[in-house]
């Protein structure tokens, strides 16, 4: 178990790992949290600088003074470009959820490359939604001794929308429906 | 995915203490707060150094700047550089970059915060460094055996590669630190506009308030870098013996003045832009109509931006450049006056037929809109090289660009006070006081600056603390005019204290009635949570184009 979180869903045999099931499961979501700019756009965008900037050392090319602005524009298009990146990255976060018959799988990939993993037999896993002091429509889900949240950077429609494709596919499931 | 009973936001439950709410802070609210609160302070300072040069300008002969009784040219100067480089650099652009801007941009594009909330407050201290070196550049030693610098804010060599004491190096670092947070700043503003807008809100569809911080934070990454550039220079030509502005050792001081300008201009523009989107999102309120013409109101202000980069050297045709660059300058500056026109008729024809309301913000956004129009219409008469050649450097200029930047951004600024204040505080000012500020500011400035284009086309110049008779009647009627925009100042100072304490508490989050076009601040408790939209807005909260057409 990667998060030694105690056993899963089949206790008593040496449990194969869930995160390798190669069978197609019934359901997978994947969530990921808003990010507004294209690859595109911050490429027009870091082009369009880079231009702007270029503009006053195009003028002074040749002089001394040139090297008197060069450290500070190329400082700008790097600390724009910088951010970017590293906002861009802090976005790069993935939950995965798997379902099959007798096995939920939850993978959060985290933009620092940290893994965090649940999983546990669909029939004990109870989805809830509720509205925290803070949090509209707060979404977790609870099995395997652990309750965890899902979704939290999405927006409250669309963690209710969750919920109910989530409790649909789990009551499908339990009435033998898939 | 964290363990619901780890929750990351469980910690947001405690409510900071002061210290760490006021001097840590990373909310993007309370660091706007906290940019106009130390922009309206050093504000202060700045319009004490104009009373004070209205009261030595009021009647010819030097009455009051004197050192053992001789008149000091030193002190005058010292008091016109003090006065511009607050102004530029610590008052007007902290206030409507750093402190709307940060306060409104995210929560209308409805951002939970600023991409980078430790950066913010890393650009809020630099500028409180930076406007501590300025304060203190007036106070160290510098020229002429007294204090401070008499250079002017543009410090142009080599007056100030001359200029003795630290003074100057003083006030280089602190254009230097005021440059670093703008920068900063600006990254964080451009990175939070392009990549956390609420899902489908695309670039066509963000409110113009939030789009007008947009074009000013690239116009800034794109002009201080360059400020950066050319005062770093001044400081080793200054101390390290480098000759960059030197012509005995082949530099040129005509270089700097290039340099500067090129920052210089785009920066008149980085000051009243954020205004634009103030004035525009008012003038829609109180005429209870959408903006007319959007889009074209948003390729307006990317326009004046762009434009304001290519036409610097009208502020120095009397350097001796050829006729053909001179040409070049007078109509590409000429240009500007199409976008800018776009957006004056704009807003006329947003009020066009609406149901206009004067309440305060409204009378302040009129106010702006006239102001502006005067001081950019005086722009074309300047624009021109051969009319310039009279008029360089003469009170003329001076009545233009107070016109249409410092008052403009001034008024632009006090709507948007008037305009957020109940969202910002909760509490809602006096209507009467609101008004009886406008009329007296409105009053003041006019009669403070529309005799100095008569003292200009007289031929009164300007930077000096003395003057022949002949030009007294104008100068003392400016004068009585600067003394009640003061005291409307101070006035001002009294409501805001009024309003946090005693003011009629506003819960209604639209307390301006059903707009038009509501932006998201609108839908937000007044004052906003600590923390908002940690949630995604839908589009039905702001996307109310449907219900328009």
């Amino acid at each position: 178990m990667p998060d030694g979180s105690g056993s899963g869903a089949g206790a008593g045999a040496p449990a194969p790992d869930p995160f390798r099931r190669a069978d197609p499961p019934i359901l997978t979501l994947t969530l990921w949290p808003n990010r507004s700019l294209t690859r595109a756009g911050g490429t027009w965008l870091m082009a369009l600088l880079a231009a702007g900037l270029a503009a006053p050392l195009v003028a002074l090319a040749g002089s001394r003074a040139a090297w008197g602005l060069l450290p500070f524009l190329v400082a700008a298009l790097a600390a724009l470009y910088l951010a970017l990146r590293r906002n861009q990255r802090d976005g790069r976060l993935r939950e995965e959820l798997k379902l099959w018959h007798d096995l939920i799988t939850v993978e959060r990939r985290e933009p620092q490359g940290r893994v965090r993993r649940w999983h546990a037999n669909p029939f004990w896993v109870q989805v809830r939604i509720r509205d925290d002091a803070r949090i509209e429509r707060y979404l977790t889900l609870q099995g395997n001794g652990r309750e965890i949240e899902l979704g939290a950077f999405l927006s409250p429609w669309e963690r209710e929308s969750l919920y109910r494709d989530l409790r649909a596919a789990l009551a499908r499931l339990r009435s033998g429906l898939d | 995915m964290a363990d619901a009973a780890a929750h990351s936001h469980a910690d947001h439950h405690d409510e900071p203490g002061f210290f760490t709410r006021w001097f840590m802070s990373t909310n993007h609210k309370d660091i706007g707060i906290l940019y106009i609160v130390v922009s309206a302070t050093l504000g202060l300072v700045a319009v004490a150094f104009s009373m004070f040069m209205r009261l030595e300008l009021m009647h010819p002969g030097v009455q009051f700047l004197t050192v053992d009784g001789e008149a000091n040219g030193h002190l005058w100067n010292v008091l016109i550089t003090g006065h511009g480089i607050l102004m530029m650099f610590f008052v007007v652009i902290p206030a409507l970059f750093g402190g709307f801007g940060n306060y409104f941009m995210p929560l209308m594009i409805g951002a939970p915060d600023m991409a980078f909330p430790r950066l913010n407050n890393l650009s809020f201290w630099l500028f409180v460094a930076g406007a501590t070196m300025a304060i203190l550049s007036i106070l160290v030693p510098g020229g002429d055996g007294l204090t401070g610098s008499g250079v002017g804010w543009v410090l142009y060599a080599p007056l100030s590669t001359t200029e003795s004491g630290m003074s100057m190096d003083f006030a280089i670092f602190a254009v230097h630190l005021s440059g670093a947070s703008s920068i900063l700043g600006a990254i964080n503003m451009i990175t939070t506009f392009m990549n956390m807008r609420a899902p489908g809100m695309t670039l066509h569809k963000v409110p113009l308030f939030a789009w007008s911080i947009m074009v000013t934070a690239f116009m800034i990454l794109l002009a201080l870098p360059v400020l950066a550039g050319a005062v770093t220079m001044l400081l080793t030509d200054r101390n390290f013996g480098t000759t960059f502005f030197d012509p005995s050792g082949g530099g040129d001081p005509i270089l700097y003045q290039h340099l500067l300008w090129f920052f210089g201009h785009p920066e008149v523009y980085i000051v009243i832009v954020p205004g634009f989107g103030i004035i525009s999102h008012v003038v829609s309120t109180f005429s209870r109509k959408p903006i007319f013409g959007y889009l074209p109101m948003v390729y307006a202000m990317i326009a004046i931006g762009a434009i304001g980069f290519v036409v610097w050297a009208h502020h120095m045709y009397t350097v001796g450049m050829s006729i053909t660059q001179q040409s070049y300058f007078m109509l590409a500056t000429m240009v500007i006056a199409v976008p800018t026109g776009v957006k004056i008729f704009s807003w006329i024809a947003t009020m066009w037929g609406g149901s206009v309301e004067f309440k305060t913000p409204m009378l302040w956004a009129l106010g702006f809109l006239f102001l502006f129009t005067i001081g950019g219409v005086t722009g074309i008469v300047l624009s021109q090289a051969a009319i310039d050649r009279t008029y360089h450097d003469t009170y003329y200029v001076v009545a233009h660009f107070h016109y249409v930047m410092s008052i403009g951004a001034a008024f632009a600024i006090f709507a948007g006070v008037y305009y957020w204040i109940g969202k910002m505080s909760g509490r809602q000012y006096p209507e009467w006081a609101g008004k009886l500020h406008f009329w007296m500011m409105f009053v003041g400035v006019n009669v403070t600056f529309f005799p100095q284009h008569f003292l200009g086309r007289q031929g009164m110049p300007r930077r000096y603390m003395d003057y022949p008779v002949q030009f007294s009647l104008w100068n003392e009627v400016s004068s009585y005019g600067a003394f009640l925009s003061g005291l409307s100042f101070l006035f001002f100072f009294w409501i805001v204290f009024y309003t946090l304490r005693y003011g009629q508490r506003v819960t209604e989050p639209a307390y301006w009635g059903p707009q038009p076009d509501p932006t998201l601040e609108w839908t937000l408790s007044n004052p906003p949570p600590a923390h908002t939209f940690e949630t995604l807005p839908t589009p039905d909260m702001w996307d109310h184009s449907g219900a328009r057409h």
